[in-house]
């Protein structure tokens, strides 16, 4: 027993670390050796998380203090069913990204080389030789920074996703938020300006987060997570204690991370940071990066704070920000008329999901329901529902959206363009592309057998129990925006008419992408089709995810 | 507010002549870097300069790092008022220190940023021409 336990605590310490280590490793190394090195990283972390999955699915905490200093001043890992959960949706979905970005080095940006004047600058690939004085510079595509930036922002989602203690957390989303900015700037000089947007609306965030964390550590005395939110519910007990830090505390919280993962109105850094973001970058962030702000929201909300009453105006509040996050999200996606920004949009809109749940938490009658004769919800089975629902939205709305934005991004490089009209009939010569863009869709409108549908399924049943009809009415309609705005995206690229004329004329291969890139028609493509499958087959999982969540659950 | 018994023990307090409110040194300070964060924000929030709103954003960051000073200071307050105290709490003071390597760290890619953004704009629009048409302001989507 003692063992193979010892051997999945070193897995928990070492998803973070291998990453962070090969990212160090990475500068030191040559743009083809980044490659080697990171398809091996992401192989080695994907076997990491494998015991750790597995381990917590039999029911069991894990716990780790790095280096045997216990939790004042140490560092505490933890992974419960949530920890595990957005661990292996992130080991997958960055181990297929990798793939890709190894298999096609032109996705991972741009880069300002000097022609011929000095070679040696040129492949070194650093950006300091590329200065705009240097005139005879040229942009190529494929920029090496994408390795050592990308590790490092694995090891950060690692880190927030089996932190232990708040401000571990807050490390870790620092490093995602600031490894984000840069991969987003590598986007060449159009991804510039929306890079540097994204950094100041990160680092606020952020900085508001510190501040909750530090209300919160002077109320209960620890940064710990679990033995914060006991204290808070102690003093909640005792009554007459004043809650108003913890409110306060909870409201900056919750406010940096709605700047992170764009509630909507705070959403507009999000669509230029995403869509000009190279084609292997924008589904990291998309997928990814705004997960780690959403497992850290539901941290803060059900285990740290808990169920206090204080709290309800803010949960409605937020609730009813996500409302409007589907709606205008839904409606903004509709009148794009290019792929990338359609699918930002789109990520707006679905953002909004996972905060619907927030006003369930705290609804004293949803407690008063459970346990009664003629209902049949045992203790905490709302909760356990609608957060299983909202996690496995998140969960599918993460595979989803990685292949969607690959695709995307893929036919970008392919043509040149992502104008959807431009793109009439693709799916004749690139079937796999549309293909997995057509599954990615199902996954996220949430038709049956895919997560989405698993995780609105279980958001509604427990609204109903808890007689939120709302909840209901909004996800129906979201469900419909979803439909009406990825068919948008879609049907154009499936038209095979030969009576229409224009469908046939597909713009060249032409401007950055050289025409001789045969990564391009490759296995390449084989990354967004695996994501799409996995996003429809996953589907299966509802119930299974449910029992993960119960290990660890605050309730 | 629960400072109030303590304040009179240590003597520490500060006369804010603002409200003829009696402030502790201690809320003295968690006002001061609370105005110092606002401000910051705001400024971040309103002006186009990148510059002055990557220094903006460093104000914020120096003014929530002072809030969670003052909130260390509070903790040694109420400890020595029970006769066993420390000083500054060594916790949050760690926090701090954290969040200062942060701001140099944000700081850093900021300017970098901006150099580049800027660089280009100051070399003129010539190689537009040269890299396509594929190049659209990111602002302009919205």
């Amino acid at each position: 027993m003692n063992a193979p336990m010892s051997l999945t605590l070193f897995c928990l310490g070492a998803v973070v670390l291998i990453p962070l280590l090969a990212s160090a490793l990475s500068v030191l190394l040559g743009s083809a050796a980044r490659r080697v090195l990171g398809v091996l990283t992401s192989a080695a972390v994907l076997g990491l998380s494998t015991p750790i999955l597995v381990r917590v699915t039999s029911g069991e905490t894990l716990e780790l203090a790095l280096g045997g200093f216990e939790s004042p001043l140490g560092i505490t890992l933890r992974a419960d069913g949530l920890s595990a959960l957005f661990l292996a949706m992130t080991a997958i979905i960055g181990a297929v990204v990798s793939c890709y970005a190894a298999a096609r080095p032109a996705a991972t940006g741009k880069r300002l080389a000097a022609q011929a004047v000095e070679p040696a600058g040129a492949t070194g690939g650093d950006h300091r030789g590329a200065l705009p004085q240097e005139s005879p510079a040229a942009w190529k595509s494929g920029h090496a920074g994408f390795w050592p930036l990308w590790l490092g922002c694995w090891s950060g989602l690692n880190a927030v996703f089996v932190s232990g203690d708040m401000f571990n957390t807050y490390v870790g989303l620092e490093l995602v938020g600031l490894t984000a900015v840069a991969l987003v700037a590598l986007g060449g000089r159009e991804a510039w300006a929306a890079a540097l947007r994204y950094l100041f609306i990160a680092v606020l965030g952020s900085l508001l987060f510190l501040i909750g964390v530090a209300l919160i550590y002077s109320v209960t005395g620890t940064l710990d997570i679990i033995d914060s939110g006991k204290a808070i519910s102690e003093l909640a007990a005792q009554g007459e204690a004043d809650l108003a830090a913890v409110v306060l505390a909870l409201c900056l919280i919750s406010l940096g991370l709605a700047l992170k993962v764009a509630l909507v109105p705070l959403h507009r850094w999000l669509i230029p940071a995403h869509s000009s973001a190279p084609s292997a970058v924008s589904p990291l962030l998309s997928a990814l990066v705004i997960k780690a702000a959403l497992f850290v929201l539901l941290r803060a909300w059900l285990w740290v704070a808990g169920p206090l009453p204080e709290l309800q105006i803010l949960a409605w509040v937020l609730a009813g920000m996500g409302t409007a996050a589907i709606l205008l999200g839904s409606v903004m996606a509709l009148r794009q008329s290019r792929l990338k920004p359609l699918i930002a949009y789109s990520t707006v809109a679905q953002v909004g999901y996972w905060f619907l749940l927030l006003p369930l938490l705290l609804d004293p009658e949803t407690n008063a329901l459970e346990g009664q004769p003629g209902t049949a919800l045992e203790d905490g089975a709302v909760l356990a529902g609608a957060l299983s629902g909202t996690v496995a939205l998140a969960l599918g709305h993460g595979l989803a959206k990685a292949s969607l934005f690959l695709s995307a991004g893929h036919l970008k490089d392919l043509y040149g363009t992502d104008e959807i009209a431009e793109l009439r009939g693709a799916g004749r010569a690139h079937p796999m592309l549309v293909m997995s863009m057509g599954l990615s869709a199902v996954g996220l409108i949430g038709l049956p057998l895919s997560l989405g549908f698993s995780g609105k399924w279980l958001l509604a049943t427990s609204a109903v129990a808890a007689g939120h009809y709302w909840i209901l009415v909004v996800l129906v309609v979201g469900t419909l925006f979803s439909a009406a705005y990825l068919l948008k995206a879609v049907a154009p690229l499936l038209v095979m008419s030969e009576d229409d004329q224009t469908a046939l004329s597909l713009p060249q291969a032409k401007t950055h992408s050289d025409p001789s890139d045969k990564t391009l028609t490759g296995k390449a493509q084989l990354a967004p089709f695996v994501l799409g499958l996995l996003t429809v087959l996953t589907g299966f999982l509802g119930v299974w995810l449910t029992g993960v969540l119960e290990v660890g659950a605050p309730w | 507010m629960m400072l109030d018994s303590s304040a009179g023990a240590l003597g520490a307090s500060v006369e804010a002549g603002l409200l003829g409110l009696e402030l502790t040194q201690v809320q003295w300070y968690l006002l001061l870097g609370t105005a110092v964060a606002v401000i910051g924000m705001v400024r971040m929030l309103l002006t186009r300069d990148l510059v002055a709103r990557l220094i903006a954003l460093n104000v914020t960051g120096i003014g929530s790092l002072m809030i969670i000073l003052a909130l260390a200071a509070r903790s040694a307050e109420s400890a020595d008022a029970a006769g066993s105290g420390p000083g500054i709490d060594p916790v949050l003071s760690a926090l701090v220190i954290t969040g200062l390597v942060i701001t140099v760290a944000f700081t850093g890619l900021g300017a970098v940023l901006i150099r580049r953004i800027e660089g280009f704009q100051a070399s003129g629009r010539r190689d537009d021409a040269e890299s396509g048409g594929t190049a659209q302001d990111p602002e302009a989507e919205q």
